[in-house]
């Protein structure tokens, strides 16, 4: 091969290299066929190429020399034309003494030449063979190189395209988890805002009256310091007016007062622990730990994010009731208790007017299965198999996001849960929430 | 690619009969053997084969000497026919000067003519040649055989191509010497043209026809009495 790069220069693949004579009767097979001529008792036998020159000769050398020099000097001389590819490339030469039978070196000569030219023959067809062989396995590496250097190249090209997809999936990933996050924490919020409405409302109306009594507190109170005031002036002065004392007792109302002020305490401490529980449940709803994972019963979750729901909904809702004995769950709290709200604010909202929610929890072998139904509308067959679909809603833009059975989806699937739904039109839908309970980790 | 050696006076041509596995390209070169007088003919090699197949190649020589001294051979080789010698194909082709395309008549045959034909378009490019410069000849052999290829059709779609056709039967031994004829005057007529044979070398495309494809004179003994040359 001449050059090691074929995108140089394309080599040149060629069968059918000219050969010369001396290629063609090497030495060492022919010498012996030369040899056995000598013996037989000939001067010289020899091969001459087409230019004159002795190639090799056994015997007398010299002898070989122009033909008929050889005549002239009283020997006898045979010769026969070497052929190669039909052009004469040389000649056999037999000197013999005069007295040698010319018949005889004739028979020796042909015998001579026909074993010569089975070595020429042969010789070419090896020679030919070999080249041919040669020639065909360089190109064929030849080719081999040049598809391993494509493959390699292309190979090369593909890694370089992969390690970009990689990259580029890998950006899109992050992109759509950031935007993941984003959405998810805008549907608690959205949930959160309208939690807020509700619980402001149920916020306002105790401490609406706790207000109020205590305007009717301070009242009373101005009117008993006066009183006292009263009554310490007289004991001040030793002069104690009974009399006047009832008077000013009937025109203050003191004995209404005594009676009324327990009564509005106990009313605004009652207003105070309506208050306290509102914030409570709204803490333990929104779970500022969310992320923490704790051990919780569901049966707890429920019970709060019911009470949450409450305060929104009002009597609204009838709720029936059948809960199991559950092992504690570790999961993050906070997270269920969205699911709960999610899919009974997705009942709730379904529905005008009253709504009975049955709530059915229950413990089987390795899971907790909570089982919200209500009696609601349904959900038409068309597209049950898209309500856990992100930003699938049934409802006017801008009234919903899409989100909130999404992320319940998602969340249940964090905790290698499952959450199914079931609905019959007119009927009401049914959701199972599937929860593994891990190992081990039963209370 | 004609190979010529102005200081040692030697002009080589190559010619490659190609075609279809089977399609009788050795049996060709074996009745150009019988055919030409074997004057100025070497003899025809015939490398190893396997199970009667050419797995390397063919090669009748002709030998030829100018007026001017000029010696020139003209060498015949066939290619394996066989999809599965192509680099053996290709190195045979390389350098080529004029190429026979023995065709099978056998209806059977046709798509593997055409894909034989395809595969020497495209082996010709590889070695840097191209087709439609190239001395080239049909030959649709096999003609002695029931089931072959209408004479229209081989009219229809090859005498349009301009590349001479020609009819044969290699088993019987007619149409091989017109091919052969045809395709050496073809062979003349583009070394002429590079290199005056005719002008420089005193060398007419008649006795360059003639010394090469030169029958067998029926004069009794020629054929036998010839000691082979080698």
């Amino acid at each position: 091969m001449r050059h090691k790069n074929p995108s140089e220069h394309k080599i040149d693949f060629v069968v059918g290299t000219e050969l010369s004579i001396g290629d063609l009767l090497m030495r060492e097979e022919t010498m012996p066929v030369l040899l056995a001529i000598v013996r037989g008792g000939a001067f010289g036998a020899g091969i001459v190429d087409s230019t004159g020159t002795v190639l090799c000769a056994a015997g007398d050398a010299a002898s070989l020399g122009p033909p008929a020099c050889a005549a002239g000097q009283g020997m006898l001389v045979h010769t026969r034309p070497i052929l190669h590819e039909g052009e004469p490339v040389g000649m056999l030469v037999v000197t013999a003494p005069q007295s040698y039978d010319p018949a005889f070196l004739a028979a020796v000569t042909d015998i001579a030449y026909a074993a010569l030219a089975l070595i020429v023959r042969n010789t070419a067809k090896r020679m030919l063979t070999t080249e041919l062989h040669t020639t065909v396995v360089q190109q064929s590496y030849a080719e081999l190189i040049e598809r391993n250097q494509q493959l390699q190249a292309s190979e090369a090209r593909y890694r370089d395209l992969a390690a970009q997809l990689e990259k580029k999936v890998e950006e899109r990933t992050g992109q759509l988890d950031r935007a993941h996050a984003r959405l998810f924490q805008q549907e608690k919020m959205a949930s959160i805002g309208q939690l807020a409405a509700g619980v402001a409302h149920e916020i306002n109306n105790p401490l609406g009256f706790i207000s109020s009594n205590l305007n009717t507190l301070e009242g009373y109170s101005g009117r008993l310091l006066e009183m006292i005031g009263l009554c310490r002036e007289m004991i001040d002065r030793h002069d104690i007016d009974r009399k006047k004392i009832e008077e000013q007792s009937r025109r203050l109302k003191i004995d209404f007062i005594v009676d009324d002020v327990p009564a509005l305490f106990v009313q605004s401490k009652d207003g105070i622990a309506r208050v306290k529980k509102i914030v409570a449940d709204l803490k333990g709803f929104s779970h500022i730990d969310e992320s923490r994972e704790s051990f919780v019963s569901l049966n707890d979750e429920l019970e709060k994010t019911i009470s949450v729901l409450s305060h929104e909904s009002g009597d609204r809702i009838l709720y029936i009731k059948d809960y199991g004995v559950l092992p504690q769950l570790l999961c993050k709290p906070a997270l269920l208790s969205q699911v709960f709200f999610n899919i009974i604010l997705n009942a709730i909202q379904a529905t005008d007017g009253k709504i009975e929610l049955q709530l059915s929890t229950r413990a089987e072998q390795d899971e907790i299965v909570v089982v919200i139904q209500d009696n609601g509308p349904g959900i038409p067959a068309s597209v049950i198999n898209r309500v856990f679909e992100p930003f699938f809603t049934t409802k006017e833009v801008g009234k919903a996001t899409g989100l909130g059975l999404s992320v319940a989806y998602d969340i249940v699937k964090q905790h290698r849960g499952d959450i199914m739904i079931e609905s019959m039109m007119g009927k009401g839908s049914i959701v199972t929430v599937r929860l593994p309970v891990r190992r081990g980790k039963d209370v | 690619m004609i190979e010529f050696d102005s200081i040692e006076k030697r002009m080589v041509m190559k010619i490659v009969y190609y075609g279809p596995a089977l399609s009788g390209k050795t049996t060709n070169l074996l009745r150009l053997h019988d055919l030409l007088s074997s004057k100025g003919r070497g003899d025809l090699m015939v490398l190893d084969t396997k199970d009667d197949r050419t797995i390397y190649f063919d090669l009748l020589p002709f030998f030829l000497i100018a007026p001017d001294g000029l010696k020139i051979k003209v060498k015949v080789y066939t290619v394996p026919g066989q999809v599965c010698h192509d680099a053996t194909r290709k190195a045979v082709l390389s350098r080529v000067d004029g190429v026979a395309f023995i065709a099978d008549s056998q209806t059977a045959e046709s798509a593997n003519n055409s894909e034989s034909f395809e595969n020497l378009e495209r082996n010709l490019a590889f070695v840097g040649l191209n087709m439609v410069k190239l001395p080239l000849v049909i030959q649709f052999n096999k003609r002695d055989l029931p089931n072959i290829i209408a004479d229209d059709e081989i009219e229809r779609t090859w005498r349009q191509t301009g590349i001479p056709v020609f009819n044969a039967s290699a088993l019987e031994g007619w149409g091989i010497l017109e091919t052969f004829r045809c395709l050496i005057e073809l062979v003349y007529e583009a070394a002429d043209r590079r290199f005056g044979l005719e002008n420089e070398h005193g060398l007419p495309k008649e006795r360059f026809v003639r010394e090469i494809v030169n029958p067998v004179q029926e004069v009794a003994g020629e054929r036998s009495a010839a000691q082979e040359p080698f």
